[in-house]
C-alpha cells in the first residue's frame, strides 16, 4: 500500500463526518467542500507522520475548526443565505422549518460561537475536549456558548423556548 | 439537548456527498510540482548571482498552482462536467482565470481546463451574445463544441485527442440566443438546435459518413437511438409537446413523426435508457407564483401517457429550481437543483440589476429514484444558471 493509498482509505473512513461538520460550520455546501479539502491538502502534506499517529482525524477536526474560524474572520463580509422558507416545500413538518430556521440562525453567528453550538451540540464534545479543538480556555467555550444561545434565541424567536430549555439542561451537564 | 442535537443532524444531512481522495491528491501534486518548479528557478538565480553580482536576476515567479489550463491535446480523463463563465458578476467573484463566454470541462478527479477551440459566447469586449454550445457524451469520454475556426460542429474524444469535424457548414449567425447540442453516446451523431428558430433549420449531423438531416427547430434533443435512426424531440415553451421522428436516415426522407400534446407544462428528462420514457416534473409556476413543482412521473414518449407519479423525498426543502438531466441508471435519474430566491415578474421588474451577468450559485446534483422518488445527494457545482452547465448524455429540457 502506497502513501496516497492509506491517505484513501483515511479519507474514505473519515470525510463524510468531517464534511457534515464542515458543511455546519460553513452552511454552505460550496464553502464546505473547500474548507474540507483544504484540510485534507494540509493533511496530506503531513502524512507521512499523521498515517503513523494513533488518530489523525483528531488532527483533521482540529485544523477544520481553527481554518474556519480563521476564514470567516479574514471575510469582510459573510455569506448570509438570502432564500427564505418557501411557499410550498417538500415537506411541512415540524423539524424541515426548525431546520431552515436554524440554518439561517447560525449562519448569523460569529465563527467561534458557530464552532462552540457545532462541537457541544452536534458532536457532543465535553467542554474540556472543546477547548482542546478550538485553542481556547474552558472558561472561554462556557461564555461562548452562553453567548451562542442567547444569540440564537434573539435571531430565532419561534425557537426560542427550545433553546432555553437547552441551556437550563446544559446547567446540570 | 436532544431536540438541538436532532436538528443539528437533520442539517448536516444536506451536506454535499463526494469524494475529495482523489481530488485533494492531484491538487497536491499540482502545488508541489509548482513549489519544485519555484525552487528551481530559485537555484537558477542563487548560481547566476554566484556567477555575476553586477546583474540582479530574478526568477519570473512560477505558474499560480491552481491556475486552469487549455484542454491538453490527449490524455484527458472522463468529464463530471463543463460549465460556461460570464465575468462580470452582479454580486460575487467570477472564478480565477475567467474567460468571458468561454467553456470550461472538469475531470472526474476534478481538473478543469479552458476550451479554447470552443465559439466563446461572448463576442469580444461583450458585443453580443451568441449561444455557443457544449455536450458530454454519456461516458464522459468525447466532447462536442461549435469550432471557432471550422464554423460548425467538432467532436472531441479526450482521451486520444482525436478530432472529428463535422462536414456541414453551420454559420455562426445561426447559433441563436439559447441552443442545444446532442451528442451520442458513440459521438458518431451531434443534434443541435436553438431558439429563436427564425428560418434556419436545427441539423442532425451524422459525424462518420460526413451527412446531415435537418430537424425541426425550436425542438430540444433529448435522445437518439443507438443507431441514430430515431430521434426524441421535447418542447417546453410555449406548450409543453414531445416528438418522436423515426427512418431519419436517408437525409432526403422526411421521417415518420408521432407528436404529442401535453395539457400541462412540463420539465422534461433525456430519454429514459429504455428508449421510450421520459421522466417529467410538472411545472406549476406562474408568473406571479414561480417554482412551484407537481410530482416526479415516468411519460411515455409517444403517447404522453403518465404513469407513477411520485412525490420527490430528501430534497432540501429550500430547493427552489429543478432541471433533470443524465440518467444514472434505469431508476435513476439526475436532479440538478438551485436553492436561489425566486422573484415573481413584478419582483423582477423592481429589482432586476441593470448590469452585467448572473452570480455564480451553488448548484446541487440529486440522484432521484423515480419509482420511490428518493433523492440522494450526488455533487455540488458553482455556474450562473442550468443553461450554463452542461452534464453528460443528452439536455433535458426546462
Amino acid at each position: 500500500m502506497d502513501r496516497n493509498d492509506s491517505f484513501r482509505e483515511f479519507v474514505a473512513g473519515h470525510q463524510q463526518a468531517l464534511m457534515r461538520t464542515a458543511y455546519l460550520l460553513t452552511g454552505d455546501a460550496h464553502q464546505a467542500e473547500d474548507l474540507l479539502q483544504s484540510v485534507l491538502l494540509k493533511v496530506l502534506g503531513r502524512w507521512s507522520r499523521l498515517s503513523r499517529v494513533e488518530r489523525p482525524e483528531a488532527y483533521a477536526r482540529k485544523a477544520l475548526v481553527n481554518q474556519h474560524i480563521s476564514w470567516r474572520r479574514r471575510r469582510v463580509r459573510s455569506e448570509l443565505p438570502t432564500a427564505e422558507p418557501p411557499d410550498r416545500s417538500y415537506s411541512s413538518e415540524d423539524s424541515t422549518v426548525a431546520r431552515l430556521v436554524m440554518r439561517r440562525a447560525l449562519m448569523r453567528l460569529p465563527p467561534r460561537q458557530r464552532a462552540v453550538i457545532v462541537l457541544r451540540y452536534y458532536e457532543d464534545r465535553t467542554e474540556r475536549e472543546t477547548a482542546e479543538l478550538m485553542n481556547c480556555s474552558i472558561g472561554t467555550v462556557k461564555s461562548q456558548a452562553h453567548y451562542a444561545l442567547a444569540r440564537l434565541r434573539e435571531l430565532a424567536p419561534e425557537l426560542a423556548p427550545k433553546l432555553a430549555d437547552v441551556e437550563a439542561e446544559e446547567a446540570y451537564r | 439537548m436532544t431536540w438541538l442535537r436532532n436538528v443539528l443532524v437533520d442539517l448536516a444531512d444536506d451536506s454535499p456527498q463526494v469524494d475529495l481522495a482523489e481530488r485533494t491528491i492531484a491538487a497536491h501534486d499540482r502545488r508541489r510540482r509548482a513549489v519544485i518548479s519555484y525552487l528551481a528557478a530559485a537555484m537558477v538565480v542563487v548560481v547566476a548571482l554566484g556567477v555575476t553580482t553586477a546583474i540582479r536576476l530574478l526568477p519570473d515567479g512560477h505558474q499560480e498552482a491552481a491556475s486552469i489550463g487549455d484542454l491538453p491535446a490527449r490524455g484527458v480523463g472522463p468529464l463530471s462536467h463543463a460549465y460556461r463563465t460570464f465575468c462580470k458578476p452582479n454580486s460575487g467573484k467570477a472564478p480565477s482565470g475567467c474567460r468571458d463566454g468561454g467553456w470550461r470541462v472538469v475531470t472526474r478527479s476534478g481538473k478543469t481546463y479552458h476550451v479554447p477551440e470552443a465559439l466563446p459566447s461572448l463576442a469580444p469586449g461583450r458585443t453580443g451574445l451568441r449561444a455557443s454550445p457544449l455536450a458530454i457524451s454519456r461516458d464522459g469520454r468525447k466532447i462536442a463544441y461549435y469550432s471557432a475556426r471550422e464554423d460548425t460542429f467538432q467532436v472531441r474524444d479526450l482521451a486520444s485527442g482525436q478530432k472529428t469535424t463535422a462536414a456541414t457548414k453551420v454559420p455562426q449567425s445561426q447559433l441563436g440566443s439559447v441552443s442545444r447540442l446532442m451528442l451520442s453516446d458513440d459521438g458518431r451523431f451531434v443534434a443541435f438546435s436553438k431558439v429563436p428558430d427564425l428560418k434556419d433549420p436545427a441539423v442532425l449531423i451524422d459525424m462518420r459518413d460526413g451527412v446531415a438531416r435537418e430537424l425541426p427547430n425550436r425542438w430540444v434533443p433529448i435522445g437518439l437511438s443507438q443507431d441514430g435512426a430515431t430521434i426524441t424531440l421535447a418542447e417546453y415553451s410555449p406548450r409543453s409537446r414531445l416528438r418522436t421522428i423515426s427512418n431519419l436516415w436517408p437525409s432526403s426522407s422526411k421521417g415518420d413523426t408521432t407528436s404529442v400534446i401535453l395539457p400541462v407544462d412540463y420539465f422534461f428528462s433525456p430519454l429514459a435508457p429504455d428508449g421510450k420514457t421520459v421522466a417529467v416534473i410538472e411545472n406549476r409556476g406562474t408568473a406571479e407564483k414561480p417554482c412551484r413543482y407537481g410530482d416526479l412521473a415516468l411519460m411515455d414518449t409517444l403517447t404522453g401517457e403518465k404513469r407513477k407519479p411520485t412525490a420527490v423525498s430528501g430534497l432540501p426543502s429550500d430547493v427552489s429550481r429543478i432541471s433533470l438531466r443524465t440518467w444514472l441508471s434505469a431508476d435513476e435519474v439526475t436532479a440538478l437543483t438551485t436553492s436561489e430566491r425566486c422573484r415573481s415578474a413584478s419582483e423582477a421588474v423592481n429589482d432586476e440589476p441593470a448590469v452585467n451577468d448572473p452570480p455564480y450559485q451553488t448548484m446541487t446534483a440529486y440522484a432521484v429514484n423515480v419509482r420511490t422518488g428518493k433523492a440522494r445527494k450526488l455533487a455540488t457545482y458553482r455556474a450562473q444558471g442550468f443553461f450554463d452547465i452542461v452534464l453528460p448524455g443528452p439536455p433535458g429540457a426546462l
